[in-house]
């Protein structure tokens, strides 16, 4: 009968209390464990959970032409923002089907999120126009992980593209934001031009926002009351050197054309206009990517994303005479009185041809008409008294064969040959004079960019200054300070008056009595320049023309490079006139409005001598 | 009702607090500025819930003038209702979150295990004490009751509900404890369940828990047999889990384990219930947020936190010392309860109310162990806290029974 016995009635309650309380003890530890001794763990999970940052994009700086016109802006774009986590992938068709694109976009959109962070809000699609905005606002419920954001997109209202100046933004990709702290996903980084020299000035500091959130990821407004926000700090302004108005002069006259222009003060070496042609349109590359259009400047044969300007390289032809004659000085060989008889031919080992009438000629008229022979012989005599390697270090004085500095990327260093060069190119000693003598004419091995001649005129304009060529010349911080560079100006100490002189002289005469008589002479400027044609072993020559103007006080340095246009003189020349003429006076005068129309209406012609001009 | 002084106030007063506890927590859970996140058909689960507890306040007071006798006479007539009622429920019945345990009879659902649950206890504990020489020391006796328990344990395991299965499992134990097994025979029953949860986390602890069962039972029992047989049981369950969770069990049945062992192997998916619970009470400090503040249930993160989950929206929002109060009472209840238990003279009345606060005990312990991760989540609610009709209704008829067989202790007899 044990069942009745008290004793054992009594010991089992008092067991079974005992396991009670112990388990409930057991359960109050654990509650203090969690709420007493791990209560910062748990409380900092809790607002992780509830808290949400999110980052407040800073307003990209402006950019702002010399005269201070706006150039570049901002302008409000609506984007759709995914968190991986709190998304629920079986929504991707009813996502596709709100914003009218194929399923597979925004799951490959999905996924690229997931990869950048799980928890982290990041852009799934950018500028979406108003009308899909509000119909996903509509449903946004239904989308949970799915918010908005409103963005910018950049915004060009002057009238010039200058594209290959300032660049395109395009959005991070996973090497940039795993590079940087600042940059996330989907955010839009200079990729070219401007944008990218100048992206940590223009792009500013990301602010940030504390939201509060709920466990579908909704918001609920701002959580100011627990923790500030902290503001975003704005990109800094750029104020370029363009002159937006020349440049979009300069742009008209290149259309249909291929080459590029470059105007810049020499005495400072601002760029006032730099133009490669064909360009692209830099505002059909801003908010969402236009794929099609982005594909179809990447395949086009005439390279339009390439920047000719900077980063072509093609020998300069005539135009590198007045150089020639400037270091013929210099080593002695010549003097502005030498005089070289020209028979219509200098033959040494063979016969090179010469356009200019046969006589005999000074330096100056040798520039003025453009005898080959001068400069043949001039190079032949450098060459023969050793002197290639001093001739070569004299001509990098004036900008060529070595890397300029300008603000921009992929700008290429050309080639002044030297002595090593040419043992590393034919073997050690296996050239000769006749892979020598038309460097003298700006021919052969010898190569530069369009804006390494520009750079090279301009250090003969003013009197033999080295500048360096650039196109932002201040930025202006958020506070309204602004901050100027300090342009380079340092004399070439070798340089000689002189030699300037003479070579000037010699340029002002290509124009009043040479090849830039026909259309670079403008009544009431006095402009000096020099034509050329770059021999192009493929097709037609690409013409040159490099002027200067007023010739005592020079402003304005125009370089112009049109591609299979045969002579610089009749191609070239009559462009650079009209930049120099728009610059200086501000208007085309109606006398000279014939050579804007040739220009426009210009053609190239089919060309018999390939010689020289 | 006999004496309104010899009503047990120490038990109804915690009940009735515990019921209160829980209508701040459901408003809170869903009334709060939660409500904006909830499906409609939650909203109303606050004023339903108030008039539960009101209807079961009726229900327990009008109890006590009943003759405690009549439960006897019942038992097995419904306890054979009750089981009809569960294979229809199988067959008929609708399913609520994976669980078919939910039947539509006329315009009201009723959860049929939750009657089984009373039905079971009346009927055991009657065949238990129905002679006086029935005693579970006796294989036989002990087994009709084992069965007698088993049949709807395993109704409940087809309908799809473990939690509850687990409750009426745990009662097996508990009753044959009661009717005169030994000690250490009882503890050698519980014993694979003790070994068991301890392999999950590691062999090592199973095999420890194995040999300090053994040791205790022998001490106890003096039973060389019985100790062997503790041993090699122990045994078998550390490898049967080991062999389970290495070559038997499915992935996502592994997953279920790991989010319990280790909820941040997962933290979206499988562990997301266990750290968002944990979280929701951890950040609730001594203090807690206060009411309507808590940012885990405000804000949505916390699952079904007006029922399986409530004790995570008091941790929040009340701090320790809210949900300290809410264990101590419980604690207190219980204890109250067992020595109701202890004051009986009729050992029907005894075994009823220790098997029902065992019940309420065992869904306390599996509730607030989930919710704070000592127990892996089982679903399951907590007696009259968390939000629900039928539990709440057949959790207060149960108290009810018990309260009034002791308010008539004195006229109820141990002899027929």
């Amino acid at each position: 009968m044990k069942r009745y016995n008290t004793d054992r009635t009594r010991t089992s309650i008092i067991v079974l209390q005992v396991i009670m309380m112990g388990l409930c003890l057991i359960v109050l530890g654990r509650v203090f464990l969690l709420q007493i001794v791990n209560y910062e763990t748990y409380e900092e999970l809790g607002e992780r959970n509830s808290i949400r940052q999110e980052y407040v994009d800073a307003a990209r700086g402006l950019i702002y032409d010399r005269n201070f016109n706006l150039i570049v802006d901002n302008q409000p774009i609506y984007s759709l923002t995914i968190t991986p986590s709190n998304f629920d992938e079986a929504n991707i068709p009813l996502l596709a089907n709100l914003l009218s694109v194929p399923d597979s976009l925004i799951e490959s959109k999905v996924k690229e999120a997931q990869k950048y962070s799980w928890y982290r809000t990041s852009r799934l699609i950018t500028d979406i126009d108003f009308m899909t905005f509000s119909n996903i606002q509509e449903n946004v419920w239904r989308l949970p992980g799915i918010g908005h954001q409103i963005d910018s997109k950049r915004n060009y209202p002057s009238k010039m593209k200058a594209s290959h100046i300032l660049g395109y933004l395009r959005e991070a990709n996973e090497n940039d934001y795993v590079k940087s702290k600042t940059i996330r996903l989907g955010d839009k980084i200079g990729k070219s031009g401007l944008e990218l020299i100048y992206e940590d000035s223009l792009r500013g500091e990301l602010g940030m926002n504390y939201l509060k959130v709920n466990a579908f990821g909704q918001s609920l407004g701002s959580f100011t009351k627990e923790r500030s926000p902290l503001p975003p700090v704005q990109g800094d302004n750029i104020i370029s050197t363009i002159d937006s108005e020349l440049q979009f002069f300069a742009e008209e006259l290149m259309k249909g054309k291929s080459g590029a222009v470059v105007a810049m003060d020499p005495n400072t070496g601002e760029i006032l206009a730099l133009v490669s042609s064909p360009e692209y349109d830099v505002s059909r590359l801003a908010g969402r990517i236009d794929t099609e259009y982005w594909q179809e400047i990447n395949t086009d044969s005439t390279k339009p994303l390439y920047n000719r300007a900077i980063s072509s390289r093609q020998p300069p032809g005539s135009t590198f005479k007045p150089l020639m004659g400037i270091v013929g000085m210099e080593l002695g060989i010549v003097t502005p009185t030498t005089e070289i008889y020209n028979s219509g031919s200098y033959i040494r080992g063979r016969a090179y041809n010469d356009l200019a009438e046969p006589g005999s000629y000074n330096l100056e008229k040798a520039i003025a008409y453009s005898s080959n022979t001068y400069f043949l012989s001039l190079m032949d005599k450098i060459t023969t008294s050793g002197k290639l390697n001093q001739w070569s270090s004299l001509i990098k004085d004036f900008g060529l064969g070595v890397p300029n500095k300008i603000d921009l990327p992929s700008a290429n260093q050309g080639i002044i040959p030297d002595s090593t060069y040419l043992d590393k190119r034919f073997g050690k000693r296996k050239w000769s004079l006749g892979d020598v003598l038309n460097l003298g004419i700006g021919q052969g091995l010898i190569s530069a960019s369009p804006l390494q001649i520009a750079q090279m005129t301009s250090s003969i304009a003013n009197g033999g200054y080295k500048i360096t060529p650039h196109l932002v010349k201040a930025t202006q911080l958020p506070d309204g300070t602004i901050n100027y560079r300090k342009a380079e100006h340092t004399k070439i100490e070798w340089v000689k008056d002189i030699y300037l002189e003479t070579v000037k002289k010699g340029m002002r005469r290509v124009v009043l009595e040479g090849g830039g008589r026909y259309y670079a002479n403008i009544p009431g400027i006095e402009v000096a320049g020099k034509t050329g044609t770059a021999q192009n072993p493929l097709g037609q020559d690409h013409g040159w023309f490099t002027s200067f103007a007023p010739i005592d006080d020079p402003k304005i340095v125009v370089t112009v490079f049109l591609e299979n246009s045969g002579f610089g003189s009749i191609s070239a020349a009559p462009i650079a006139s009209l930049v120099i003429e728009k610059y200086l006076t501000g208007e085309i005068q109606k006398k000279r409005m014939y050579v804007y129309n040739y220009v426009l209406n210009f053609v190239p012609r089919k060309q018999s001598n390939k010689e020289n001009e | 009702m006999n004496n309104f002084k010899d009503f047990n106030w120490s038990i109804f007063v915690p009940w009735l607090m515990l019921a209160i506890i829980g209508l701040v927590a459901i408003y809170s859970a869903t009334q709060g500025p939660v409500s904006a996140f909830l499906p409609s058909y939650i909203l109303n689960n606050f004023p339903k819930q108030l008039v539960w507890v009101a209807l079961s306040v009726v229900l327990v007071l009008g109890f006590q003038f009943i003759t405690p006798r009549s439960y006897m006479q019942l038992s097995y007539l419904f306890y054979a209702l009750a089981l009809i009622l569960m294979i229809l429920t199988f067959v008929f019945g609708t399913e609520i979150n994976g669980a078919r345990s939910w039947i539509k009879i006329g315009p009201i659902s009723v959860q049929s295990s939750e009657l089984m649950k009373i039905a079971t206890i009346l009927a055991t504990a009657n065949y238990l004490t129905s002679r006086r020489d029935i005693s579970a020391e006796n294989v036989r006796y002990a087994l009709i009751a084992v069965f007698m328990i088993l049949v709807p344990t395993a109704l409940i395991i087809l309908q799809n509900d473990f939690g509850t299965a687990i409750v009426f499992l745990s009662l097996i134990p508990v009753m044959l404890f009661w009717s005169g097994l030994p000690y250490g025979v009882s503890l050698f029953i519980i014993s694979p369940a003790l070994i068991l949860y301890l392999t999950v986390f590691s062999w090592v602890y199973g095999a420890i828990a194995t040999v300090v069962l053994a040791v205790l039972i022998f001490v106890i029992q003096k039973g060389p047999w019985l100790t062997g047989a503790a041993l090699f049981t122990g045994a078998l369950t550390v490898f049967g889990v080991n062999f389970a969770l290495n070559d038997i069990l499915q992935p996502h049945q592994i997953s279920r384990i790991t989010a319990f062992t280790n909820p941040n192997f997962d933290p979206t998916g499988a562990g997301w219930n266990v750290i968002q619970a944990k979280t929701a009470i951890g950040s609730g400090g001594l203090f807690g947020k206060g009411f309507l503040e808590g940012t885990q249930t405000q804000l949505r993160f916390l699952p079904e936190q007006w029922t399986d989950f409530i004790s995570c929206v008091i941790g929040e929002e009340f701090g320790f010392l809210g949900l300290g109060l809410l264990i101590i009472t419980f604690l207190f209840f219980f204890i109250r309860m067992l020595s109701m238990a202890g004051n009986h003279k009729h050992p029907f009345a005894q075994l009823v109310t220790v098997s029902v606060t065992s019940v309420f005990f065992i869904h306390f312990f599996i509730n607030i162990g989930s919710a704070t991760a000592l127990l892996p989540v089982i679903g399951i609610p907590l007696p009259f806290v968390s939000y629900g009709g039928s539990a709440f209704l057949t959790n207060s008829l149960m108290l009810a029974i018990c309260l009034n067989m002791d308010l008539h202790k004195r006229d109820f007899s141990i002899y027929r």
